[in-house]
This record gives C-alpha cells, structure tokens and sequence, in this order.
C-alpha cells in the first residue's frame, strides 16, 4: 500500500476549504467528513507502519528552498506515528461535537476553515523533517486559534485581550525559535551547503557552546507551548476564552507537539546541551507539577482546574523525557497520548456541566449534577480516574514509566514527583465530587447525557479504556525511534560518566 | 478445566456481574439486578472451590501457577503483563473473599431494597470484588497495584454511595487520597526492586531476590518499608489509619465487606505474598511489625471510649489488623491469616447485626441512645454474641483458635519477638473489653423507647430523615438512604447470610487446633510457606501457657465488663473521672486527624491560597507577563483597537503572510 503524507497533511485543509464554499448548513458535516477521512488514513498509516523495521517510513522529500537548503521532508517515525492517530481522533471528535451541536451558530464555514488549517499544521508539525518545515508548521497551527478566539470566544469583552496575551508569549517563542533553527542551519553548513534537514543536521553536531545557546532557546519555546511552569501566563486568560471545541484539541494535542519537538529536535541535534541542562530542565518540569497541581485545587473554575492539571501533566512529560533515559522517555511518550486522550473529553464535560449548572463554570455554582445523570456520572468518573492515573489506566503505564527513568536517574526527584501524584488525586476527586456530589446546587438542573452529547463523549472513553487495557499499542511502537533519538545525548552522558 | 483456567473465570463472574448490571441499569429491574449481583459473586465462589480442588490436584511442588493473557507494557527492559499466580495462598483469598462476599451480597439483597441508587449499589459491590480478586491473583508487583488501587476506588465510591451526604463525600475523597498516599509507596518501593532486579513478576522475583540483594541490602529494607506504607494505608495501621472510622459513612453491608472483612486485610495478604522479600530485610519486617503492635494498642484504646457502634467495630478491626501485620511480619504466617479468615467470618457477622440495630433504631447509631434490645431483636443478640465471643477469643469459638495460633506463632521465635508476643496478649485485654462494652450497653439493662417499640411489633421511623452525623435534614430519593428500614428478624436473606456467618464463626476454628490435633489449614499453606528461612522450634510449654491464659483472658475480662457496663451503673464514668487526660486522649483518637491536618492539609491549603492570591498575579501575570499586561493596561488604545479588529489583522497578516510564502515556495519546488 503506497501512503503519501501529502495527502493526510493537507486533506483537512482541503476539506476546510471546501467547507467555505458550500451551503452554510453543510459546512460542518464537510469538515466531519474531511476528519473522518484523515482519521481514516491515520488508521491505515499505524496498521501499515512496520514497527520491527523502524527509522522513517513513507518518506517524502523534495527540495523546497534550494539556496537555503530548507526540504519538504515528511515521514513516519516511531515518534510520530501513534501521536498522528491521536491528532486525527481528536479532531475528529471535535468536529463531531460542532457538527452535532450545531456551534458555532455562525460563519460555520470559516470555523471549518480554521479547525482543518489547525489539523493541517499540527499534522506538518508531527510530520516535519526539517527543521525549517518544522518551525513553520509549528508557528502555523496556532494562528487558526488566535482566530478560533477572536471571533467565537467566550467573552466579547475579554477575548481580545486574551488573545493578545496568547500572541505575544507564543510569538516570543516562535521568533525564538526561529533565530534558533536557522543558526543551527547556518553553524552545522560551517561554509559548506546549507540543509536544514534533521538527518543531515544530525550527522554534523554544533559545537559545545553554540549547542548551549540554542538548546536552550528551542527549550523556551518548547515551555512556553506547553506551557510549563513559569511560562504559563498566557494560560488562564486563553483556556478561559477559548470556545469549547478548539480548547480541547488546543489542550490535548498542541501542547504534545512541545513535547515531541524535544524527542524530535532539540535532544537529537543539541545532546551535550540536553545532558549539561538536564538538572535545569527537570527542576522546571518538578515546578511545573507542584504549582500546576496545587493549583489545580485551589481553582474555582473548571477550566483553570483542567489548564492547571495540564500544567502538571505535561511536567510530568518532560519529566520522563529529561531523565534521559529510555524508560523515562518511552513513559513520556505515552503520556502524551494519554493525556491527549482524557484531557479532550474532559474540557467537553466541562461543557456538559455548566449547560446543567445554568451556564456558569464555576464549582461553587454546581453540586449535585449526578442526581438524575447517572450514566453521565459513569463517563465523567471513569475520565476522572484515568486523569488522576489511577492505576489499571493507561495514564498510569505511563507515569510508572515516566517515574521509573527518573527514578534510575535522579532518585530524590522522582520522590518529589510522587508528591504531584498523590495531588493529582486531590484535585480530580474534588472536580469531581464538587460538581457531581455533594447537596444540589440552586442553578442545578441536573438531567442525562443526550443521545448528541453521548455520541462524543463514549467513543473517546471508550478509546480510553481501550488504551487502559493496552498501552503496549503506543509503547511498541515508540520503543526503538525513542532509543535512537536518545542516543547521542545517552553516549555524552555515558563519557561523562565512565 | 485447568486450574489457571478457573481461576481466570473466577475473576471474570465479578466482571460480568458490574458490566451487565451497570450497562443493563435502564433494563434490569432493581431487583434483578440484586441477584444478578448476587449470582455472579456465588458463581464465582464456585469456581474458587473448583481451582482450590484443581490445585491440591497438583503436587506439592508444582501447586504454583503462572498464567498471562497479553503484555500490558513491554517497553525499556521492563515488561508488565496481564497475568495470574496461582497458589495456595491466593486460592485461600478468593475463597474467602468470594464466600463471605457473596453472603453480603445476599444480605444487601434484603437490607437496601428501599434504597433508590439500588441497582449501581450492585454494580459498585460486584466491581470491588472484582478488584478484590484481581489483587490476590495477580502475578506480578505492576498488577497487584492495579487491583490494590481498583479496590480503593471502589471503597471510594462506596463509602460515598450517599453522595448527596457531604459527609460521605468528604470520608469518601479522604479514603481516597491516603490510599493513593499508599499506592504510591508502593510504586517507589517497586522502584527499589525493579531497579536491580528488572522484573515483576512473582516468580522469578522470589526466586532471584536473594541472589540479587545481600542480605539486609539498604535498598532492598528502603523499598519493603515504602511498599509497607502501601499495606499500611490499605490495612489502617497508624498513622495512615484516620480515612477507616470515617469510611463508617457507607451504607453497613460494605463496611461489613469491605472495611472489615476483606480490602483492609489486602496488607496482611501484601505481606505474606512478599514474604521471601520481607524475610531478606529483616529491618522492613521489624519496622511493619512494630507499627502493627502500635496500631493494636492505640485501636484498643479508642475503641474502649468511643460511642458510635459502627466505629467501636471499625476501631476493632483496625486493632485485629495491627495483630495481623505484627504477626505476619514476625513470620507467624500460618497463624496471620488464619486469624485473617476468621476475623473476615466474625466481623462481617458483627457489622451486619449492626446493621439490623441500627435499622431498628432508624438510623441513629450512637451507643448512648442504645439500651435493652435483647428481647426486641432475639436473632441479631445471638448473631451478636456469636460474633462477640468469637472476637473476644471465648474459648472453643474460631478466634480463640486463630488468634492463640498466631500470637504462638510470634511467641515461638522467642528472643525479642517475645515483647511482641506480650503486647498481643495485651492487645487481647482490650478486645475483649470494648467488645463487652458495646454489647452490654446496646442490649442489656432496661428497653430504649425504640426497642419497646419494637417488641410491640412495630419498627420505630424517624419523623425527619436526618444525617445521623450532623443532623442535616435529608429527603429519600437517590443520594441518600432509602426510606423503609430492614432488620434481620423479618428479611430472609439478612437472616440466612447472617446465620451461615455465624456458624463459621463457630465452627471454623476447627480446620487448624493447637497441639496438632487438626492441622488442615497449616498442610494447605505449606508449599507457599515452604521457601520461608524463618524456623518456628517446637515449644509445647508455650502452647499449653498461651491457650490457658487465652482461655482465662475471655472468660474473666467478660465477667469484669458485665461488672462494669452491663450492671455497675456509673463505674465507667468513675474510671473516666479518675483517668482525665488518659479518657480524653482517647476520646479525641489520640489527636491523629489534627496533627495529619498540621502536618500536612494545612500546609498544602496554605501554599495553594498563596500561589493564587498572590504568586500567581504578581509575579506571572505581573513580572513576567509584565511585557504583555504592561501593553493591556497602559495602551488602552490598543484595547480599543482590539475592538476594531486591529489584532484580527495583524494575526491574519501573519497567517497571510505565511501562506504567501508557502504557496510560492511550494510552486517553486514543484
């Protein structure tokens, strides 16, 4: 079977074109379609994908910007591949959710505009060989979303300057980012021809001190997107304005192409940079699951309670990729996808709950909602679990993991990460119990999941269960692409430590 | 059929009990769902009884069986697998816990039926017993701790069952996080094992421990302590004991099943599994026996002062566990869960006459509004008494033989050991004083209005339903406890649960007797037990010594309370008067919620306030996104040019920008 990655990159942008041109009324189920469609070769990509052999597959290459050496490299790694499923499921659902919901009320064409340029950048992002293609991708998928916000966010009042606070941070990061890509393009040339793809770049390793720099510019924006403690400033005002679909892709997937971008470029091409910041980077990534968790329960409204709780949980993904080491990496992996899997479904019932706590989002407005809900206390509960790592979820293989390669390498850190687990269980239960539980609420009207609200929320609990029962599907799949992107930082370190 | 064949389906009855209930809820009638529940735990017990037959078909070398359905995690060197182990020890689990388990399914049958959230009460109940067997069966660390957090979830939602009660929510999340507290000790302490052994599984984990780690080795003793929190926030041994006598919030049957009978024992059986682990860290097994022998004395000592009759027994089992984990961690296997089976029979038959008391005196639950139901409930007395003396150690009942043989056991190590052996029997003095109090005081002397109600043939009603814990004022629709109250003397399947508990209450005893005379039990044992470096030398005079003083212990200590609570009027109050600081301690369990609260809530509340009051907006909103506010606040313009779309042009610039250069590019290459 021939797959060409130029097809599933830019079908969902296609089809978001398609969307605004034809009739309002189905523009919405165009860009179902054009989800499913991706969904569809996203599934047929991981069947097809031989995981004994490795290294990249599908490979498209062609030189795009000759005289900056900048290729059009796309391909499948062990890295990507289970993580494109993700992206592909998520959008999907959030298509389902707007086209099942009819939101939003209006200009439905550009909204599927917009979402099918974000599957598309996250997509290239994921995909991207290069370097420069990389960054590009990386800058694209987020400008759907200043948009997204813009016009359909929450509050008229308050949008704008949400948005201007998303920019600029994201923008820092990207111009960082930028300066960052083409030195490393530049200083790897050394005088010679100028290519920005990762294979080559690999194969001609920066310098010490030009690795320092630039490691730590590309971890910055890395923070920044995730976002990671102290970097996170953007994060309540934009989680509070975004409308409810685009969050919950943004929450689930944008922040993992942060955490991929590390397996992916920063570790691989600036390993003696990675080995000497690893204490600084794991120190940020321990704040960011301490703050980020006790955070989480001091939070009144849900969605800071869900923005907080991701703070932590991508703290624990760079956790395991910092640990350097191929459990704590594979763990980290999997997390991601994991929390991509929950966190989605999480932000919908968010929704779910303020339609039934008289539009408001805070916990003290709710309580009691499970009264007449029980099924939808059911999905909500088992979500909560899964978010918490309970163990017997999939979330929990991975902080096992992620916890285990800390262990092995910074055995007081991984103690103090335990800490971030047990609150981790604070905040969800409380979540939980403050909205569902507990005395009804006097705006509460508490009332069964529909039959349009189920059709979102099963399949991706389901697909939760699904992984729970599983994890091997992601974890084989990750095991040998992580091991050789660890490579070269594991062989610094190893010479350091004789 | 195999034996590990059997075993798999006695995991899998449970599981199809919680999916069929939980997902035929709108279908099924309450009622059917009951004993669907119901069925599905007595299938199950079935097939426990046949893997039990299966294995002692086998001999005795091989009766140990590994068996694994599918890789979970083979990833870094680690592998995790969805997989069973087999052997006596675990095959003793499933039979208890499927036994009793299934006679309080029964008894749930008859005592909730008022109850609106009926049918999920069936599907939680089914899904711990799953968790349950999961956790005794599993083959290897990563599963177990999968089973040892499914049980705590399941505790978690059935202490909170009521979850319009916020007291039951508020038991239910404090049950939940110390336990997670436990789970995580026992993740890092796995960590310590894996790190130098790379595996998980129980086998070769056993097999290689003592090559692989010296004797003693600190890392191995490190990581048996962490994996002893686990057991000790599952099992309520102090300090991680204050989430049990809250979890009394949950409707009776689960704190008969589950916080007496079976998951608070999930430590015991930890232990014992571990055993070849334990026994190489001698250091990890003195330091959890230790705070077994602590957490008897200071259960003892709240039990003896405590009012609420729900938590005389929860107070009670925590200090029958600490006996448990003292024992099973000074070796005295055999004897532990001996005395593990035998509590499991005894104390799920005291919290289901409990039940029926409290039915009776429609809800209230407090001791000092008890008096006199002798005549009013003639079968929950006997049940009572049955349980009661069984607890108590009285002479020829199952506890009697279960707790001399492990307090033998402990006592046949001799040297150190032997201040253990003391402490156990002091231990004793108290179980059976608290054990007499409560019963004296709820059944003797004259007749509560609610008992002369009842001997009337009528059963008393609340005019108000309240929340016996604040009063709280409660309707009886779901989320809180059903309207119609159900006491053993007129629902059949309260009175035929309770009856096949009380005569193993009696009786059970007789599989294991000292002096040789039976020794079922300990043959059954023996091929899990057989790798243990530990000698117990034979010590006939200590035998004789323990069953006599046993013996006199009950039946004097009896005597001593009926002095006391049933008909010195004031004696108690007199010893209060005379002890004031000793009573309040214990009144005020010994400060343990406090100083936890000290230590630790207030801390983590405090450091959440200040990192949102004032962390948060000073120094990320306002020195770090100083650049970005900076631009909101002091460019009001800007704001307003938000308003008029400037923002919206320069993001689409960058966006158009963007495009442009892609689309040339991308002719360009083509």
């Amino acid at each position: 079977m021939t797959i060409h990655l130029s097809i599933v990159l830019w079908l969902p942008l296609a089809f978001g074109v398609l969307a605004l041109l034809v009739p309002r009324s189905l523009a919405r189920w165009v860009s179902l379609l054009g989800t499913l469609l991706t969904l569809g070769y996203a599934i047929a990509l991981v069947a097809d994908y031989d995981t004994a052999a490795g290294g990249l597959q599908y490979v498209t290459d062609r030189t795009w910007i000759a005289e900056l050496g900048i290729h059009y490299k796309l391909a499948v790694t062990g890295l990507n591949v289970v993580l494109l499923l993700t992206t592909a499921i998520l959008f999907t659902a959030a298509a389902l959710w707007a086209a099942l919901r009819d939101e939003p009320s209006e200009r439905a064409g550009l909204y599927a505009l917009l979402m099918g340029l974000a599957q598309s950048g996250v997509l290239g992002a994921f995909l991207a060989q290069d370097l420069a293609l990389f960054v590009v991708f990386f800058d694209l998928m987020l400008v759907p979303f200043y948009f997204l916000t813009l016009i359909w966010g929450m509050d008229p009042d308050k949008r704008g300057a949400a948005v201007l606070k998303l920019f600029i941070y994201t923008l820092v990061g990207s111009l960082l980012m930028l300066v960052g890509a083409i030195a490393t393009g530049v200083l790897a040339a050394d005088g010679g021809s100028v290519s920005f793809v990762l294979s080559d770049l690999q194969q001609h390793l920066l310098s010490n001190g030009s690795q320092q720099w630039i490691f730590l510019v590309f971890a910055l924006a890395f923070l920044i997107k995730m976002p990671a403690f102290p970097f996170h400033g953007w994060m309540p005002d934009g989680y509070s304005q975004m409308p409810i679909a685009p969050l919950a892709v943004f929450t689930a997937i944008l922040s993992k192409v942060a955490a991929y971008g590390f397996l992916q470029v920063a570790i691989p091409l600036f390993p003696k940079a990675a080995v000497q910041y690893q204490e600084l980077i794991l120190i940020f990534a321990l704040a960011s699951v301490l703050y980020g968790s006790v955070m989480a329960f001091t939070a009144t409204r849900l969605r800071l309670i869900l923005g907080y709780s991701s703070v932590a949980q991508l703290g624990f993904i760079v956790l395991g990729i910092f640990a350097l080491n191929e459990r704590g990496a594979d763990g980290a992996l999997l997390q991601s996808v994991n929390h991509a899997l929950v966190a989605a479904p999480m932000i919908f019932v968010v929704a779910l709950l303020a339609a039934r706590a008289g539009g408001s989002e805070d916990l003290r407005d709710m309580g009691g909602i499970a009264k007449r809900a029980p099924a939808f206390a059911a999905l909500f509960l088992i979500l909560s679990f899964a978010l918490l790592a309970m163990p017997g979820s999939a979330n929990f293989i991975g902080e096992l993991f992620i916890l285990i390669g800390l262990f092995q390498a910074k055995v007081a850190m991984a103690f103090i990460a335990a800490v971030g687990v047990a609150l981790a269980a604070v905040y969800a239960l409380r979540l939980y119990i403050r909205s569902m539980h507990n005395r009804v609420g006097p705006q509460v009207d508490s009332r069964e999941i529909s039959l349009r609200e189920a059709l979102v929320l099963v399949p991706m609990v389901l697909v939760v269960i699904a992984l729970s029962l599983y994890p091997q599907f992601a974890l084989g799949r990750v095991e040998q692409a992580v091991k050789q992107s660890l490579s070269a930082a594991t062989a610094t370190a190893g010479k350091e430590t004789p | 059929m195999s034996t590990q064949t059997a075993a798999w389906l006695v995991l899998a009855m449970p599981l199809a009990g919680t999916l069929i209930i939980a997902l035929g809820g709108r279908i099924l009638t309450p009622r059917m769902a009951g004993w669907i529940g119901t069925s599905a735990i007595a299938a199950a017990f079935a097939f426990a009884v046949v893997t039990l037959v299966k294995l002692q078909g086998l001999g005795e070398e091989e009766r140990h069986v590994a068996s694994s359905l599918w890789d979970l995690a083979n990833a870094g060197g680690l592998r995790v697998s969805l997989g069973i182990y087999v052997d006596p020890l675990s095959v003793l689990m499933i039979l208890v816990v499927t036994g009793v388990s299934a006679l309080i399914h029964l008894y749930s049958v008859g005592y909730m039926s008022s109850d609106e959230g009926y049918t999920r009460f069936f599907a939680y109940l089914n899904f711990f017993v799953f968790s349950m067997l999961l956790l005794v069966l599993a083959g290897n660390l990563i599963l177990l701790i999968v089973g040892w957090a499914f049980v705590g979830a399941a505790s978690y939602m059935l202490i909170s069952y009521w979850y319009r009660r916020t007291t039951a929510t508020a038991a239910g999340i404090k049950a939940f996080v110390i336990n997670v507290i436990g789970d995580i000790g026992l993740v890092l302490g796995t960590f310590f094992i894996v790190r130098q052994m790379g595996v998980v599984d129980f086998g070769p984990l056993f097999e290689g421990a003592h090559s692989e780690f010296a004797k003693n080795d600190p890392s191995l003793v490190a990581g048996m302590i962490l994996i002893l929190v686990g057991a000790f926030a599952k099992s309520a041994q102090v300090p991680l004991h204050t989430w049990l006598p809250d979890a009394m919030e949950g409707p009776t049957p689960v704190s008969s099943l589950i916080h007496a009978a079976t998951m608070v024992t999930a430590g015991v059986y930890l232990i014992a599994r571990l055993h070849p682990l334990f026994e190489w860290a001698p250091t990890a097994a003195t330091v959890g026996a230790i705070v077994g022998a602590l957490t008897l004395l200071i259960a003892g000592t709240i039990g003896l002062t405590v009012t609420d009759l729900k938590r005389v027994i929860a107070y009670s089992t925590m200090s029958q566990i600490g006996l448990m984990i003292m024992g099973v961690c000074a070796a005295a296997y055999v004897g532990g869960l001996f005395h593990l089976m035998t509590h499991a029979f005894f104390k799920a038959l005291l919290f289901m006459a409990a039940g029926s008391v409290i039915s009776a005196m429609a809800g209230q639950q407090s001791l000092d509004r008890m008096r006199g139901l002798r005549k009013a409930m003639p079968f929950t007395f006997g049940c009572f008494i049955a349980g009661g003396l069984a607890l108590s150690a009285f002479p020829l009942m199952s506890g009697f033989f279960s707790k001399d043989a492990l307090l033998f056991e402990v006592g046949q190590r001799g040297g150190g050991w032997i201040v253990f052996y003391v402490i156990g029997y002091i231990g004793s003095v108290m179980t059976v004083l608290y054990t007499w109090r409560m019963l004296y005081r709820a059944f003797w002397g004259d007749p509560c209005p609610e008992a002369v109600e009842l001997e009337g043939g009528h059963l008393h009603h609340a005019h108000e339903h309240t929340n016996p814990a604040n009063g709280e004022v409660e309707d009886t629709e779901v989320g809180f406890p059903g309207a119609e109250h159900h006491i053993a003397e007129r629902t059949w399947q309260m009175k035929v649960a309770m009856s096949a508990l009380a005569v193993l209450s009696v009786l059970a005893g007789l599989i294991y007797l000292p002096f040789g005379i039976t020794d079922t039990f300990e043959k059954f044992l023996e091929p899990t037990f057989a790798d243990s470096i530990v000698t117990h030398p034979a010590n006939d005079g200590l035998e004789v010594f323990g069953v006599i003083l046993t013996s006199v212990l009950a039946i004097g200590l009896i005597a001593v309370a009926y002095r006391i609570w049933a008909v010195g009027e004031g004696r108690a109050t007199a010893w209060q008067q005379r002890l004031p600081l000793l009573h309040r301690l214990f009144v005020n369990k010994w400060y343990f919620d406090e100083l936890l609260d000290l230590l630790f809530v207030r801390p983590i509340a405090w450091f959440g306030r200040f990192s949102r009051d004032s962390f948060e907006r000073v120094v990320i909103d306002g020195a770090l996104v100083g650049g970005t506010s900076g631009i909101v606040r002091a460019g009001s313009s800007a704001v307003r040019a938000l308003q008029t779309g400037l923002l919206r042009g320069y993001a689409g610039l960058v966006m158009v920008g963007l495009a442009a250069v892609l689309l040339y590019f991308l002719i360009r290459a083509a």
